[in-house]
């Protein structure tokens, strides 16, 4: 009645229980939920930030008026998003306290008084001088007989660039950190390889798998059913996060995003099987889940090391050559690579090139870890050290 | 006919079996007895090709077993072997299919044996939630779930209560009353000389006697008699016989090669009022402590 398995069918079983115990498990949808969370509640404190910094209102008492009109031409000039609101002294003084202002301008030509509340805005003070200066310079050349529009005509300078300006740089930082995060959250799948190994080897129930099917079916079946339990979290939040982020308005650039969740889901493939060949290997080594957390703890700052670097890094300084390094670098490059590529710095021929050296890599690294997964995975007891796995037979 | 020919594996400096050899008949219950470290659980898990042997083959119908004929073998390993976060009934059907059963024929089956092992009240429980005992049923149920062609179950019996004893006893012989032959290994002595229709003995990784207990208390050939009535050492003296205990009342006699049972019965009969004569026949325990006594007369390196 019961017919021989082929290896192709026996893996999808494994898969497939994998991918349900992962899917069904609290842990799961907890984990969606909490890294939406996050990755709003990282968006909202963008959001206010961005939007405390941007504008100032400066109060101008009726004596320091006439002033008006060339603070708005400076600060228009230097980029400063300026308000003036004219009001009394007293009432001026009052409301830079209870900061309805950011600060109070009095005085006239000779003696201009800048009040702020408790500190000195580095933004808006270089606007007034200036605007003070440009005033006396202008009555002094009045007095002189020079006409103050040939000397503006005479001292134009047209800033340019030598490649055309970005005007999306926000957007591209924004999606390439949204999808490091994202990397960064879906290798922590990777681990999950590990962990059932052991439960597998811990409760003896290897036993019974490998007394019907192969070593290797079922390593490739638990791989593939974390993974893709892995994927479908990445597309969850990938979606969501894209689709918030469209729904408010925030993101102008809808092609750049799926881009990058393409770009997101190939890399996260990479890494995974990169990660979970080790972790597998690892798992198999120790009997007891205890044993474990030491012997992984080196591949956790493996994953975190280019995600730290990567975020400090490469807002400032999209062209940092370390990180054009590692980009390359297996193990590393999948955290690296996506974010220089959605900055725009790395071509489509650097991510092809380094996803090719990474996929060598991971033919190189199955290899070694399927060689110390089936020489330790029914050796309970005292820990296999990792050379006695890659000697015996 | 299952055959276990040559065995020998070593663990680094440990000989853990030498040349193991014995066979399983279709329809037969082996049991398979040791004290611990003897080599019964490498043997099963080297029949199952969880490990493999240095030396030696296991053959099934006249065939080395391969990967093939292994998915249709019935393995319980030693302690338990599920996952402890499974639900029983997913568990099950799960193996089933590792076995090459279809959804629909795991099903049948999972919900057939859980019924039999009385665990059909715990399919959608997890495993860890279950009691040891009923841990045990499933783990049972996990090996018969295939309708396997051979049985190989390391320590079945293992934190049973007395029923679940009787229950998974009664599994066992009906299997092998359908042909199947059944290997498990076991120190409730006891339990192994009522069930069984053969035993193994293994130490320190030999096969030092096999055969049924009446083959076995043949071994040494010669009678044992507990003679209850005369007088404490009447029986000293005679020729041909060695009086090896008093127990209670009766006194047990051991017979030389040819000495003659009526003559020693005349003799007792001449030394007091006989009330009871008879043959005695040693359990299992005795003659399992005589033939591994017998069979390591060095002492063990260290």
């Amino acid at each position: 009645m019961s017919t021989p398995l082929t290896g192709r069918q026996a893996i999808m079983l494994v898969a497939r229980r994998e991918f349900v115990t992962q899917v069904r498990s609290r842990s799961f949808v907890i984990g969606i939920v909490f890294t939406l969370v996050i990755l709003a509640a990282t968006a909202g404190v963008i959001v206010f930030v961005s939007s405390q910094t941007e504008g100032r209102t400066l109060g101008v008492t009726p004596d320091a008026a006439a002033l008006g009109p060339v603070l708005e031409q400076v600060a228009d000039q230097q980029g400063v998003a300026l308000a003036l609101d004219e009001v009394d002294s007293g009432t001026g003084r009052a409301q830079v306290g209870a900061d309805e202002l950011d600060a109070l301008l009095s005085g006239g030509t000779g003696g201009y008084q800048l009040l702020y509340r408790d500190a000195v805005d580095s933004t808006l003070t270089p606007v007034v001088v200036a605007a003070a200066q440009q005033q006396a310079l202008a009555t002094a050349l009045a007095d002189a007989g020079v006409d103050p529009a040939s000397l503006t005509a005479q001292a134009q300078v047209t800033p340019s660039t030598v490649e055309p300006v970005d005007p999306e740089r926000g957007q591209q930082l924004a999606v390439a950190l949204a999808g490091t995060f994202l990397l960064f959250m879906g290798l922590q799948y990777a681990a999950g390889v590990a962990s059932g190994v052991v439960e597998e080897k811990q409760s003896r129930v290897v036993e019974l798998l490998l007394a019907t099917i192969k070593p290797w079916h079922l390593l490739t079946g638990k791989v593939l059913g974390i993974g893709a339990a892995g994927l479908l979290t990445m597309v969850i939040l990938g979606a969501v996060a894209a689709g918030a982020a469209a729904a408010l308005g925030l993101l102008t650039l809808p092609t750049a995003a799926v881009g990058m969740l393409v770009m997101v889901l190939v890399w996260y493939l990479i890494g995974f099987f990169l990660f979970a060949a080790v972790y597998a290997a690892l798992g198999s080594t120790v009997s007891r889940q205890e044993e474990l957390q030491s012997l992984i703890a080196p591949m956790v700052f493996i994953v975190i090391i280019p995600f730290i670097l990567t975020l400090n890094l490469l807002p400032n300084d999209p062209r940092n050559p370390i990180l054009a390094v590692l980009s390359f670098v297996p193990f590393l490059s999948q955290t690296v690579m996506p974010a220089r590529y959605a900055l725009g710095v790395a071509p489509l021929w650097e991510v092809a090139l380094s996803a090719l050296i990474a996929v060598v890599a991971i033919f190189l690294v199955v290899r070694v870890a399927a060689r110390i997964y089936r020489n330790s995975i029914l050796r309970t007891g005292a820990r296999v050290s990792l050379l006695e796995a890659l000697r015996s037979r | 006919m299952l055959e276990i020919g040559g065995l020998s594996k070593r663990f680094g400096s440990v000989q853990a079996l030498d040349g193991v050899t014995f066979s399983v008949r279709p329809g037969e219950v082996f049991g398979f007895v040791g004290s611990n470290g003897a080599g019964k659980t490498t043997t099963m898990r080297i029949v199952l090709g969880v490990l493999s042997a240095d030396a030696g083959e296991v053959r099934w119908q006249g065939r080395p077993v391969d990967a093939d004929l292994r998915r249709r073998i019935g393995y319980m390993p030693e302690e338990r072997g599920l996952y402890p976060k499974m639900k029983v009934g997913d568990q099950l059907r799960y193996l089933a299919q590792l076995h090459g059963l279809t959804a629909a024929e795991a099903g049948a089956a999972v919900e057939q044996w859980t019924e039999r092992l009385g665990v059909s009240a715990r399919l959608g429980d997890e495993v860890q939630k279950l009691s040891l005992g009923n841990q045990q049923r499933v783990q049972l149920s996990a090996a018969l779930v295939h309708d396997p062609e051979v049985l190989v179950l390391d320590e079945p019996f293992s934190g049973l209560d007395p029923t679940a004893v009787e229950v998974m006893s009664s599994v066992l012989r009906d299997k092998a009353g359908t042909g199947v032959p059944v290997i498990f290994s076991s120190h409730q002595l006891e339990l192994v000389e009522r069930l069984c229709d053969r035993i193994g003995i293994i130490s320190a990784g030999r096969m030092v006697a096999t055969g049924s207990v009446e083959e076995l208390r043949a071994r040494d050939g010669r009678v044992v008699l507990d003679v209850e009535g005369p007088p404490p050492g009447w029986a000293d003296g005679l020729t041909g016989v060695e009086v090896i205990a008093s127990p209670g009342p009766a006194t047990r006699l051991r017979l030389g090669q040819g000495t003659d049972d009526q003559q020693v019965l005349a003799a007792a009969v001449a030394a007091g009022p006989v009330h009871e004569f008879r043959r005695w026949r040693p359990p299992l325990t005795e003659l399992y402590r005589d033939v591994v006594e017998s069979s390591a007369p060095t002492a063990v390196p260290a």
